[in-house]
C-alpha cells in the first residue's frame, strides 16, 4: 500500500519505512546527522518543557497577574508576524509581478506554513483551554474583540497556504496562483489584527494606539525577510536547489528588500521611543523608562539596537559586506534582533501597570523572568521549525517552476505545466549534503 | 507604587488634618483592637445586621428580575479603617485562593505627602491587617498630608474592555450590571486580564478552584451575585464594621447607594478611559486611580 505525495509514491509499510530511515541516516553526510542530533536534542527538551506546561502544569511559568503575558506570547507574536512576513516579502514576486523577487517562492511557502504551525503550538501551550478557543471562536464569536479577528484571518492563512503548497507539490498551478494572491492579502490583514489586539488596550498606554497594528507589519517585514536571508544563504552556501537563481537574483533581492525595512525599522523604533519621552504619560513614560535605562535596557540597547539594526545595517550598506555571508549574518542578528523586540514590546506594555492588580502592588516596574519550562518551549519551537524545514529542504522538490511566475496569472507567462517537470535542481547532483535517499521511500 | 499628584493649583476638598508618619502607624495600630472590637460586635449583631442592610430583596415568590436592578457601590474612604475583614469574608464566601496575591476585592492605604505625592500600598491585599508605614517608602521621607484606606474591588463598568476584548464572549454583562464570566467558555488567554484598567483579574492557579471548581480560568469580582440575587449583600459589605462599603440598587431612589450618592461627592476611578465604573468613592484625593 502507499500514497501519492509530491510526485512520488510513498510506502506506508512499517518495514519499508524502517528501511529506508536506516537507508537515510547511512546516507546522510555527518555534518548533517550532527545537525538533526542538535535539533532533535533542543525539540526533545522542548517536548519536556510542553508536557510540563501542559494542564494543570500552569504554575511552571513564571506570569502573574501583574504580567500575565510572558514569552510564550511574544514567541508566539513573533512566530506569526514572521509567517506573515515571508509571505509579504514573497508576494512581491508572486503577486507583484517583480521578478527578482520570484525564486522566493518555494520556500517561503513552507516556511511560513511552518512557523504558522509553531505559532500555533506556542500559543496553544500557553492557553489553559485551547480546544475550547477553537470551538469557542465558532460557537459563540465575538466580533469586537480584536484577538477573534486576530484567529480568524490567521486561521484562513493558514488554509489559504497549506492550499498554496499542496497546489504547488501537486501542479496545480490555477489553484496555486490565486491561493498565492488571498494568502498574500491575509498576509498582510492578519499581523494587523495581531497588533490591534494590543492596540485597543487604552489601559496599557504603551501598547495603545493606531500606530501598533502597522508596526506590527513593519516588524513581520523584517522577521519573514531576514528568515529568507538565512535562507537563501544555506541554500547558496550548501548548493542546494536553485542555488544559482539564489545567488543572481534572490540573495540580491533578499539584500534589497532587507536594507529597506531595516532602515524603516530604524525610524519606527526611534520614533517610538521619542513618543514614549514626551508628555510624561502614564504608563507610557515608566515603560519607556523602563525600555531605555530600567529592566528592559539591556536587552533594547545591546539586542534590538545595536546587534539588531545598526550592525545589520551597517553590513547591508558597507561595499565589503555586500557578499551573501554579510547577508547572512545581517539576517542572522536582525532575526535575533527582532525577537528581542517582540519580548520587550510585550513586556513593556505590562511593565508599568499603573494599578494594584488583584491586590498586588508592583514597585515602580512589575517584574517577570521566564521560567526554563518557558525558555525550553521558544527553543524546543524553533529547533523543531529548523528540523522540519530541513527535512523538507532535503527530501521535497525545491527548484523553480514556470507555474509559479505568477506573471502568467497577470497574463505574461506560460501556461500550465504539469507536476515534476521542474528546472533541474542543480545542486542535488553537485553537492552531497543534501543529497537525500528520498526516492527510497 | 507611587503617583505623583496635582499642584497646589488642585487643592484637594475635605479638611483632612495633616498627618505625621508617626501619626499614620498610630492609626494603623489603633485600628487593630477597633477591628477586634467591631468583629466581636458585628458577629453578635449578625441577624439585626442582616435585616437592617440587606440588599432589596425582591418580594416572596417573586422571581428575580434582573432588568430591574441596577447594582452598584459606593466605597466610603472617609470611614474604611482597613481592618481587612472584607477580603477575609470575600476569600471564604467566593473560594477566593489562599495565595495574597490573588484577591477579588483588596484595601489600599493611600497617603498624601505634602509634596502631593501619593504613596499606595496593600501587603497581601490588606487581609491580615492594616498596610503599615514600611510599606510606604515614599511617605516616610515627607511629612504626610493625609491618609486613608481604599477598598478595591471590579468596577462592573458599564463600558467593560473586559468584555470587549474577550474572543469567545465568556465574560458578559448581565442586566443588571454585574461582569460575570463563563467557567465553562474561559480559554485562560489572560486578555481580560491585561485589558481591565483596574487589575481587578487574575487567573485561578492550578490546585485551586472557583464555587464552581475551575482552574485554569479567570476569576473577579461579582457583587457576590449569587448573594445580591437571593436579597442578600455582598459578603464584603455584609462583615465591614463601619459601613464603609455601601451597596445597593440604583434604580432604586431610597437605597443606600442612591442616598450615598445623592448626600456625598463621589467620583470613579479613571473616569477617562470612559468604563463608566459602578463602583463610586467618596474622599478620594489627588490623582488616585
Amino acid at each position: 500500500m502507499s500514497v501519492h505525495v509530491a510526485g512520488r509514491d510513498l510506502s506506508t509499510d512499517p518495514r519499508v519505512i524502517a528501511r529506508a530511515l536506516r537507508l537515510e541516516v547511512a546516507a546522510t553526510p555527518r555534518p548533517l546527522r550532527i545537525w538533526y542530533g542538535i535539533l532533535l536534542l533542543l525539540c526533545l527538551v522542548g517536548a519536556v518543557g510542553a508536557v510540563l506546561s501542559l494542564p494543570p502544569g500552569w504554575e511552571v511559568l513564571g506570569t502573574s497577574p501583574t504580567f500575565e503575558w510572558g514569552i510564550l506570547i511574544a514567541a508566539y507574536v513573533f512566530f506569526a508576524i514572521t509567517t506573515s512576513g515571508l509571505c509579504l516579502a514573497s508576494s512581491l514576486g508572486t503577486v507583484f509581478g517583480i521578478e527578482m523577487f520570484l525564486p522566493l517562492e518555494k520556500r517561503h511557502a513552507i516556511l511560513a506554513l511552518l512557523c504558522l504551525v509553531t505559532a500555533f503550538g506556542v500559543i496553544a501551550l500557553d492557553l489553559q483551554f485551547p480546544v475550547r478557543m477553537v470551538f469557542g471562536a465558532v460557537l459563540s464569536p465575538s466580533p469586537r474583540s480584536p484577538m477573534w479577528w486576530m484567529g480568524v484571518f490567521y486561521g484562513v492563512y493558514l488554509v489559504f497556504l497549506i492550499i498554496e503548497v499542496l497546489s504547488m507539490f501537486t501542479g496545480r498551478w490555477r489553484l496555486h496562483r490565486i491561493a498565492c494572491v488571498l494568502s498574500s492579502i491575509t498576509a498582510i490583514v492578519a499581523p494587523t489584527t495581531l497588533g490591534a489586539v494590543f492596540g485597543v488596550l487604552a489601559s496599557r498606554p504603551y501598547w495603545h494606539g493606531a500606530f501598533t497594528p502597522p508596526a506590527m507589519v513593519a516588524a513581520a517585514l523584517l522577521s519573514g525577510t531576514a528568515l529568507l536571508g538565512i535562507v537563501f544563504y544555506c541554500v547558496y552556501r550548501f548548493r542546494l536547489a536553485g542555488y544559482e537563481r539564489a545567488a543572481t537574483i534572490a540573495i540580491p533581492a533578499i539584500r534589497l528588500l532587507l536594507t529597506i525595512i531595516v532602515a524603516v525599522t530604524v525610524l519606527v523604533v526611534g520614533w517610538d521611543t521619542a513618543w514614549g519621552l514626551y508628555g510624561n504619560v502614564p504608563g507610557l513614560s515608566d515603560a519607556t523608562a523602563a525600555i531605555l535605562v530600567g529592566p528592559l535596557a539591556l536587552s533594547f540597547w545591546i539586542f534590538r539596537v545595536l546587534l539588531g539594526l545598526v550592525v545589520p545595517l551597517v553590513l547591508l550598506v558597507l561595499p565589503r559586506t555586500r557578499t551573501p555571508a554579510g547577508l547572512f549574518a545581517a539576517s542572522c542578528l536582525a532575526f535575533v534582533g527582532l525577537f528581542a523586540d517582540r519580548a520587550i514590546f510585550v513586556s513593556a506594555g505590562q511593565i508599568a501597570p499603573g494599578t494594584a492588580v488583584a491586590g498586588v502592588l508592583p514597585s515602580r516596574f512589575a517584574e517577570y523572568a521566564p521560567s526554563l519550562v518557558e525558555l525550553s518551549i521558544v527553543v524546543g519551537a524553533l529547533a523543531a521549525l529548523a528540523l522540519v524545514y530541513t527535512l523538507a529542504e532535503r527530501h521535497l522538490p525545491m527548484g523553480e517552476h514556470q507555474g509559479h511566475l505568477v506573471g502568467a496569472f497577470l497574463g505574461s507567462g506560460k501556461p500550465d505545466a504539469p507536476a515534476g517537470s521542474e528546472a533541474p535542481a542543480p545542486g542535488r547532483s553537485a553537492e552531497p549534503l543534501f543529497n537525500g535517499a528520498g526516492g527510497v521511500l | 507604587m507611587s503617583e505623583t499628584g496635582p499642584t497646589g493649583a488642585n487643592e484637594p476638598r475635605g479638611t483632612r488634618a495633616t498627618l505625621s508618619r508617626r501619626r499614620v502607624l498610630q492609626l494603623g495600630l489603633a485600628a487593630v483592637p477597633a477591628v477586634c472590637g467591631a468583629g466581636l460586635l458585628s458577629g453578635a449583631l449578625a441577624t439585626s445586621h442582616d435585616v437592617v442592610r440587606a440588599a432589596e430583596p425582591e418580594p416572596a415568590g417573586v422571581a428575580y428580575d434582573p432588568s430591574a436592578h441596577d447594582w452598584a457601590f459606593v466605597m466610603d474612604t472617609t470611614t474604611c479603617i482597613g481592618c481587612g475583614r472584607c477580603v477575609e469574608a470575600c476569600k471564604l464566601e467566593n473560594h477566593v485562593p489562599e495565595d495574597p496575591k490573588l484577591n477579588r476585592t483588596w484595601v489600599e492605604l493611600h497617603v498624601l505627602a505634602q509634596d502631593w505625592t501619593v504613596s499606595v500600598s496593600s501587603p497581601d491585599g490588606g487581609r491580615p491587617s492594616p498596610p503599615v508605614e514600611e510599606t510606604v517608602p515614599a511617605a516616610s521621607a515627607a511629612p504626610v498630608r493625609s491618609a486613608y484606606f481604599v477598598p478595591r474591588t471590579c468596577m462592573q463598568c458599564e463600558n467593560p474592555p473586559c468584555t470587549w476584548v474577550c474572543p469567545v464572549s465568556a465574560t458578559y454583562r448581565t442586566e443588571d450590571g454585574i461582569i460575570l464570566v463563563d467557567e465553562k467558555r474561559c480559554i485562560g488567554c489572560g486578555y481580560c486580564v491585561v485589558a481591565c484598567p483596574y487589575g481587578a483579574r487574575y487567573m485561578v492557579p492550578a490546585g485551586d478552584t472557583t464555587p464552581k471548581g475551575v482552574a485554569g480560568i479567570v476569576d473577579k469580582c461579582t457583587f457576590c451575585y449569587h448573594r445580591i440575587t437571593r436579597g442578600l449583600l455582598p459578603a464584603c459589605a455584609e462583615v465591614c464594621p463601619v459601613n464603609a462599603r455601601i451597596f445597593g440598587d440604583l434604580n432604586d431612589a431610597t437605597s443606600a447607594v442612591s442616598v450615598a450618592i445623592g448626600e456625598k461627592r463621589v467620583r470613579a476611578m479613571k473616569p477617562a478611559l470612559g468604563t463608566r465604573p459602578r463602583v463610586f468613592y467618596t474622599g478620594l484625593e489627588g490623582e488616585v486611580d
